[in-house]
């Protein structure tokens, strides 16, 4: 059966973030310690997951 | 003195050529088979596909490093296996068939002590008609297809500064296609670049994928702790698509393209169709057609070779249901069973099952995201079937396997949202383990090392990673100190 409708999907009850949300991303600062942790969680991820 | 023939330059292959050169002494031949002659960050192709980097920055060619490091290099594809051996030497022997244009269609035998597979994936264009680069749809699959996709956007935002509405729909071509990561990837680059050019508001982008939810990335999803609560990687990914503008399509196998309309069916068996100006569209993956006979000449090709022409290794293939699966059916050693001199790493090995809950539409159809097995868990493959060869000729054939498995092993997934070292963005994921385990964790993974974050920084580690390996893999000085 054909449907001429596009099913998109529904994302109206998606969270949308707040206007601090999108500063903290833009943050040099703040996303300097964030690549710092990623940084650090990747380092942990191969001393404990790769054999 | 041994020889050891490693099919495929990718980043598994590659990987396990470099390092093998690097624990043996020079007694011991390496020789890489690969029909290209130069090495692709694929990763990165997405930039190239929306014009950020040229095909320089994420290409280089092979030969000058195989033969700095003392690699044998052959630009061929291998064509048939003979793992034991042929009527005149019981040694394992690869068919190859040469690619490069001195010596093209020539071919040769070589024998081996020690073969690894990493063939990668062939890209099945033509599991959907009218799909690829041949029919209406664009690709970022590799750095050609990607400067074709560019070519195609900056014509398509043309159109837009003019005033004319346009569609442009990113996703995957096929119900049971994997990648959806680089999918993910482009259609927020493209977005960026709408943005960046000013044209955003007349362009309407649509993202098209056969992952029942969004965040799915063919994983089955994840769960995040974020301050203090339990977050989908759906209700993240769904935040990222609302506030973007981007409509996202689910579920859907993708049957034909014509000329700027896709028709696909949805999991509800509705069939639908979706108009389009520009569209990039993700193929299905198989194995490349590699033969395999016994010393005979007798065909063995569905001895070694799942039907997806994947290679079989150490995986529980029993057929069970979705809700049997165990992390245990994943491979470990990655060898061949029945050979212990044969492996397959990389996309070339056959998984157990997929990862995702596979779905079939009412009408059959199978709409089934393939599990992904490209970038980090690829080089870690292929590393530990380095080190096992390695082991085996300085310890004997009784040395033990080093192991991987990836319900072992973490990742990380770093899918570009816009590019610019202050403007551009990144959804930053870790997971650990890469097959989620119900057995050992509630939600399938450790808490504490699964997340994801959007930001800047996502962006520079995207970037970090993408000069980082290009370096290891060109074998500058320190190169076996990155991380896989």
């Amino acid at each position: 059966m054909t449907s001429p409708s596009t099913p998109v999907a529904d994302l109206s009850k998606a969270p949308l973030p707040t206007a601090r949300t999108l500063r903290m991303r833009r943050s040099l600062p703040f996303q300097f310690t964030r690549f710092l942790a990623f940084n650090s969680r990747i380092m942990r991820m191969v001393v404990k997951g790769h054999h | 003195m041994a020889e050891i023939v490693i099919l495929g330059a990718g980043v598994s292959g590659h990987t396990a050529a470099l390092h093998l050169r690097r624990l043996l002494g020079r007694e011991h031949t390496v020789t890489v088979v690969s029909p290209n002659s130069q090495w692709n960050w694929i990763p990165s192709n997405i930039w190239v596909g929306v014009g950020e980097m040229a095909k320089k920055d994420v290409v280089f060619p092979l030969a000058p490093v195989y033969a700095r490091k003392g690699i044998g290099f052959r630009q061929a594809k291998a064509v048939a296996i003979r793992p034991k051996g042929d009527r005149d030497d019981s040694r394992g022997a690869v068919d190859i068939e040469y690619t490069c244009p001195e010596a093209a269609g020539t071919t040769e035998m070589l024998r081996y002590d020690y073969l690894i597979n990493a063939t990668g994936p062939r890209l099945r264009f033509e599991a959907t008609e009218g799909m690829g680069p041949g029919g209406f749809t664009e690709s970022v699959c590799t750095a050609d297809h990607a400067i074709e996709a560019n070519h195609r956007l900056r014509e398509v935002i043309e159109v837009l500064k003019q005033g004319t509405p346009q569609t442009l729909v990113v996703g995957m071509g096929h119900g049971t296609c994997t990648c959806e990561g680089a999918a993910f990837e482009y259609v927020f680059n493209v977005d960026h670049e709408l943005r960046e050019a000013g044209v955003r508001d007349l362009a309407r982008v649509v993202y098209l994928t056969n992952e029942a939810a969004l965040g799915d990335f063919g994983v089955d999803g994840m769960v995040f702790d974020q301050q203090g609560f339990q977050t989908t990687s759906e209700l993240w990914t769904g935040s990222l698509f609302r506030e973007r503008g981007v409509e996202a399509i689910l579920g859907a196998h993708v049957s034909k393209v014509e000329q700027g309309l896709i028709h696909y069916e949805t999991l509800d068996g509705e069939s639908h169709t979706l108009g389009f100006d520009f569209a990039m569209l993700i193929p299905p993956f198989g194995g490349v057609a590699l033969k395999a006979y016994d010393a005979d000449g007798a065909d063995i090709t569905g001895e070694i070779f799942a039907p997806s022409g994947f290679m079989k290794v150490d995986a529980d293939y029993t057929v069970k249901p979705y809700e049997a699966w165990r992390a245990e059916d994943w491979p470990s050693t990655y060898a061949a069973p029945g050979y212990d001199n044969v492996w397959a790493v990389g996309i070339a090995f056959a998984p157990p099952h997929q990862i995702s809950r596979p779905r079939k539409t009412p009408n059959g159809t199978l709409v089934a995201p393939s599990p992904p097995r490209t970038g980090m868990p690829s080089g870690v493959m292929g590393k530990t079937v380095a080190l096992t060869i390695a082991d085996r000729l300085k310890h004997g054939s009784s040395a033990p396997a080093h192991t991987a498995s990836m319900a072992r092993m973490g990742a990380a997934c770093v899918a570009s949202a816009g590019t610019g070292l202050t403007k551009g963005s990144a959804a930053a994921m870790t997971m650990l383990p890469v097959v989620p385990d119900y057995q050992r964790y509630p939600t399938g993974r450790d808490e504490r090392e699964t997340r994801g974050e959007l930001g800047v920084h996502g962006h520079w580690v995207k970037l970090m990673l993408h000069y980082l390996f290009i370096y290891k893999a060109k074998a500058r000085l320190g190169w076996q100190f990155i991380p896989e």
